[in-house]
């Protein structure tokens, strides 16, 4: 193979495994921005790569399975949204639960579904377009930093996850602005899961997200909680996990790459100290005074 | 005593595992009165079921422990998994290259899994108290790197010739925890973890300690302005914490499975999560909590088989009874302050 060949399908693998934590951690940046800390990423990419791979092979349409993942990861993030917002529980504590959950109910299902345990028969995938969801993770980055940037909806949201009092105070429900926002994360996590089941591969497995929702949390932290600094995380993390594969069988123990993610994630928490931070109010349950009304 | 504080997150839990139950098997086509016979028939109906159950309980008690004295101190730590993780490993290393005599070797096993879960629990805690980064987000971290720390050397320098898979080398019987009952799983290592309990209630209620730690989670500022040192408080707490779940692991190697591998424990860290809250994080509520907790895992694999009910519907019911009594605390204070 030439050099030009090596990379390129070094690339490609870049791509493949950059895009499922990609799309969680851009939903984990935007629920943390409102305030809400996003544990159960891992739930929801499971929700969502379970839910692809059955509507794909119940209506013989893999883009269909592609939008069942996106409703799938949507509806635990409103369920973690309602949790955090109108119940004010532990987000933390919600997040573990969404995580048994949807782990649980998946490996569950799969046996009623497909009568066996551990994987699910194949299903038709996205093939070739599946690199339209590639695509759509870099676009979604940009669009998401305009969005927080350059639009009054973007600076709402941000002003939740800082100090939703004053939001309150303009007169603006920041519980409604967090529910959203994590029902948006949950969906684009719902669609790494399903880029997983139905675009890199063609069936669902017990384990198969394997990590990747706490590497995209991790990502969030290494993109400073920025959608771009998120998106950067996740090629970052995507490379050496292409690496692993090119280097199996050398002398660097794949474990070493493996735990990097989560290496990099407490380095980055402590030399990000004082000059990036979480969200001032990130996790920390909204309750109205009454004087605001 | 307030009967529904008592009783409300028992009855709420074991209600959610009678109608979530109830629906899986509903779905899976099997008569719900036969799954739950299956069920309890599968963790009570015989000494070898009930050991089993009791090995269960054990197991759970260590890490739900650790759980609830971090959260006792207001620190979620979540890393219980990996704190058990590293405490198995470092009891297997051991127990695989032991020579001396048989006591001091479970000892040194059970030291060595407490130390080193400890200290993957103490650098949570300093990572928070001295660089102010969560121990929500190291503690998750640091399960995962227990897992791949754990898996290289199962796979690598402690990987046994004898094992199938990658594993320790099965320890010699002259290593193993002295047998509650001959023929089962069942070893001193619940009583061990009976003791902790009440060690920890003791702790919790009694000691200065205990006080500040509790303070440091109910009311920070204060505590703090009143000298408690929380940064202090927050490494003894997490180290605590985390030797706890260690000595669990390490109690599963040398006590239950004999040789360390990486499916050492099929979550009992988050499991744990809904076992303290289920017991309010009372310690002494903790034991009867682990023992119901104990039933579903180990009855879970005869209802598995006996009922076709797949067991991995009892993580799916953990995790509804985790998110319903995390909201169902914040209910119950509300109603309080209304009164």
């Amino acid at each position: 193979m030439t050099i030009a060949g090596v990379i390129g399908a070094f690339v490609v693998l870049l791509a493949i495994k950059t895009t499922p934590i990609a799309f969680a951690a851009l939903g984990g940046t935007l629920g943390e921005r409102s305030g809400v800390i996003n544990i159960g990423l891992e739930g929801m990419m499971t929700a969502g790569a379970f839910a692809a791979v059955v509507a794909s092979g119940a209506t013989g349409v893999p883009w269909l399975g592609a939008v069942a993942g996106v409703v799938a990861g949507a509806a635990f993030g409103a369920l973690l949204g309602v949790l955090a917002t109108r119940v004010r529980v532990d987000q933390i504590v919600a997040g573990t639960g969404i995580n048994l959950f949807a782990l649980g109910s998946a490996a569950f299902l799969l046996v009623l579904v497909y009568g066996q345990p551990g994987a699910s028969k194949t299903v038709p995938s996205l093939g070739n377009g599946s690199w339209l969801l590639v695509a759509l993770a870099f676009a979604v980055a940009l669009a998401l930093h305009v969005f927080l940037v350059a639009t009054p909806a973007g600076l709402r949201l941000r002003a939740c996850g800082e100090n939703p009092s004053a939001v309150a105070a303009a007169g603006i429900d920041p519980l409604r602005i967090r529910l959203l926002a994590v029902t948006a994360g949950g969906a684009l996590a719902g669609l790494g899961g399903a880029y997983l089941s139905i675009g890199e591969l063609n069936l669902y497995s017990d384990g198969m997200i394997a990590g990747r929702g706490f590497i995209a949390l991790a990502a969030v932290i290494f993109g400073r909680w920025t959608p771009l600094g998120a998106m950067g995380a996740a090629l970052f993390f995507g490379f050496f996990e292409a690496l692993q594969f090119v280097l199996q069988g050398s002398s660097i123990p794949s474990e070493a790459m493996q735990m990097l993610p989560y290496v990099a994630a407490i380095v980055a928490l402590v030399a990000f100290r004082g000059r990036a931070r979480a969200p001032a109010a990130d996790g920390i349950p909204y309750e109205r005074n009454i004087e605001e009304f | 005593m307030n009967v529904r504080k008592a009783f409300g997150a028992p009855l709420t839990a074991l209600a959610i595992v009678v109608a979530g139950g109830a629906v899986a098997m509903w779905l899976s086509g099997v008569n719900p009165l036969d799954g739950f016979a299956a069920l309890v028939a599968g963790s009570l109906g015989g000494t070898g079921e009930l050991s089993e159950t009791l090995v269960q309980t054990g197991a759970l008690l260590f890490p739900a422990l650790a759980v609830a004295l971090a959260f006792r101190g207001g620190l979620f730590n979540i890393g219980a998994e990996g704190q058990l993780l590293v405490g198995g490993l470092a009891a297997g290393a051991i127990g695989a290259t032991y020579g001396g005599l048989p006591v001091f070797g479970i000892l040194a096993m059970l030291c060595a899994s407490a130390l080193a879960g400890g200290m993957w629990g103490a650098l949570a805690g300093v990572l928070r108290a001295k660089f102010e980064a969560s121990e929500i987000i190291t503690t998750l971290m640091l399960n995962s790197i227990a897992f791949y720390v754990a898996s290289y050397f199962v796979g690598g320098p402690l990987h046994s010739p004898l094992a199938s898979g990658a594993e320790t080398a099965p320890l010699p019987a002259n290593l193993w925890l002295p047998l509650l009952v001959p023929g089962t799983r069942l070893s001193i290592a619940l009583l061990l973890a009976l003791a902790l309990a009440a060690a920890l209630q003791f702790l919790l209620a009694r000691t200065v300690f205990g006080f500040d730690l509790r303070a440091a989670g109910d009311a920070p500022e204060p505590a703090r302005r009143n000298g408690v040192d929380l940064p202090r408080i927050t490494i003894v707490a997490l180290a605590l914490s985390g030797a706890i779940a260690g000595l669990g692991g390490g109690t599963l190697v040398t006590g239950a499975l004999h040789r360390f591998n990486t499916a050492l424990s099929p979550g009992y860290g988050y499991t744990a999560i809904a076992v303290a809250l289920v017991a309010d994080l009372n310690p002494l509520w903790i034991c009867a909590a682990a023992f119901g907790f104990g039933m579903l895992e180990s009855g879970g694999l005869a209802m598995q088989a006996q009922a076709q009910v797949p067991k991995d519907v009892i993580h799916a019911i953990e995790g509804v009874i985790v998110l319903v009594l995390a909201a169902r605390r914040f209910v119950a204070t509300r109603v309080e302050q209304r009164v």
